[in-house]
């Protein structure tokens, strides 16, 4: 499993604050890569991304439940305790392109809620403290099933093998 | 009445990116927006000024005051803003060919002048919206244009380097893909009193898809930041263009001076008396 924890989360608040950073801003992600391609016309992917982006607002959802009750600190945009550059569950802009596959953007999707799973995972493993590992492990069984589910996605992704979407006045055209 | 904190999405205007896919401004502009919610600016009181490019489109973007202006003229643009309405926290945004080839007159003046503006320029040495010429950061021997089919043969525009010797108080260089650490410049740039210049690389995946391997290329500045300009100097002599950090940051003087009144106006005004 990745290692995707950069420090230790030992209170229930901060555990909190770091699930709902990563739901809310994986949906915002995959929102603004439907919009983008849009704009760009891979209407396939942005189908796509949206239907994601419906899902993740859900977790979001679930998650800001369970915050109801907890006063949630104030962590600033980079004192998050995660190794990647964003949330574990937001792609990457950089690996995006318009003309990527409903294959390619499904095995983009897996990848970062693989990572996800590892978040909950390695916070159910190391926080000393069992209130947080206890719901850490309840969420992990959760993201599991959002695994799953992309996984099953994935396996009936149609792909006849034919190229990739093509572009008939590509960006490199001559001047 | 009870104020509710703005979310980084807040600040998102609603209108659509037309960036490429991939493109290192959306991520610019992710930090952007996290800066101001973390330092809890009302709207009304941010403006984004921008001149022309692809990094330019920008004030479009974030829902703030905002001015799309001439190719180059970003920086005066800005200034006489800030000058007229100081309260203001005004940004600049621009790209490398905006703010160092046709604005770079303007840029060497803002920076020596020291007035309180946040300069966000991002750079991926090459013109994105006119189809992927070579610009000042380019290098010399890059070729893939047809415009320089051998190159531009011209050494690199040095921005960091030329923004300490123009005077500039406050020097830093992101990466769009480290939002976070992004994020943390952009909150001290604006933060600065005095002209704060943060030059971002943000790759451009369609002209310049080599770039892409600068996720593994950057590092951190072996030092910094400074708050001496020849150990700043020393730095950067020995920067390869990929160093990540606040390289710089002292505090000086911002313009406008604030003078004491020689007199009152009756009193001037009896110096026109005949």
């Amino acid at each position: 499993m990745s290692n995707v924890l950069a420090g230790e989360i030992s209170s229930l608040a901060e555990f909190l604050a770091h699930a709902l950073e990563m739901e809310v801003e994986s949906a915002e992600r995959y929102a603004e890569l439907a919009d983008n391609m849009e704009v760009h016309n891979n209407l396939q992917v942005a189908m796509l991304f949206r239907r994601l982006a419906v899902e993740g607002d859900a977790h979001a959802e679930q998650v800001t439940r369970r915050c109801a009750t907890v006063e949630l600190p104030n962590i600033a945009p980079w004192a998050f305790k995660w190794s990647s550059p964003d949330g574990p569950e937001s792609p990457a802009m950089e690996d995006l392109h318009y003309l990527m596959s409903r294959r390619q953007a499904l095995e983009l999707a897996l990848h970062n809620e693989v990572r996800g799973l590892a978040f909950y995972a390695e916070v159910a493993d190391r926080s000393p403290n069992p209130k947080v590992r206890q719901l850490a492990g309840e969420m992990a069984r959760e993201e599991d099933a959002h695994v799953a589910m992309l996984k099953s996605w994935l396996s009936r992704e149609y792909d006849d093998g034919t190229a990739p979407l093509g572009d008939l006045d590509p960006p490199n055209m001559p001047e | 009445m009870t104020t509710v904190a703005l979310k980084a999405k807040d600040y998102k205007s609603g209108v659509k990116p037309i960036w490429c896919p991939g493109c290192g401004h959306f991520a610019v502009l992710a930090a952007i927006t996290r800066a101001l919610a973390y330092l809890e600016l009302p709207k009304e009181q941010v403006a984004l000024i921008s001149g022309i490019g692809c990094s330019s489109r920008l004030p479009a973007y974030v829902d703030s005051f905002g001015f799309h202006g001439l190719h180059g003229r970003a920086l005066p643009l800005a200034t006489g803003l800030k000058a007229a309405r100081p309260e203001l926290n005004v940004l600049v945004a621009g790209g490398d060919g905006d703010g160092f080839s046709i604005g770079g007159n303007h840029f060497l003046h803002a920076c020596r002048r020291n007035i309180d503006l946040t300069y966000i320029a991002m750079d991926n040495r090459v013109y994105g919206m006119t189809k992927g010429q070579a610009s000042p950061t380019t290098a010399p021997d890059w070729a893939e244009s047809k415009l320089t089919p051998h190159g531009t043969g011209v050494r690199r525009f040095q921005p960091a380097a030329i923004a300490l010797a123009a005077g500039a108080t406050f020097i830093a260089r992101g990466y769009s893909g480290d939002p976070k650490g992004l994020t943390r410049m952009l909150v001290e740039a604006i933060t600065h009193p005095g002209f704060s210049f943060l030059h971002v690389l943000s790759p451009c995946i369609t002209f310049r898809p080599e770039q892409r391997s600068w996720k593994t290329e950057v590092h951190p500045f072996a030092a910094g930041p400074y708050d001496e300009p020849v150990e700043a100097a020393r730095e950067i002599q020995a920067d390869d263009g990929l160093g990540l950090g606040i390289l710089y940051a002292e505090h000086l003087p911002v313009w406008p001076p604030h003078y004491q009144p020689s007199g009152t106006l009756a009193e001037v005004e009896r110096e026109f008396l005949i």
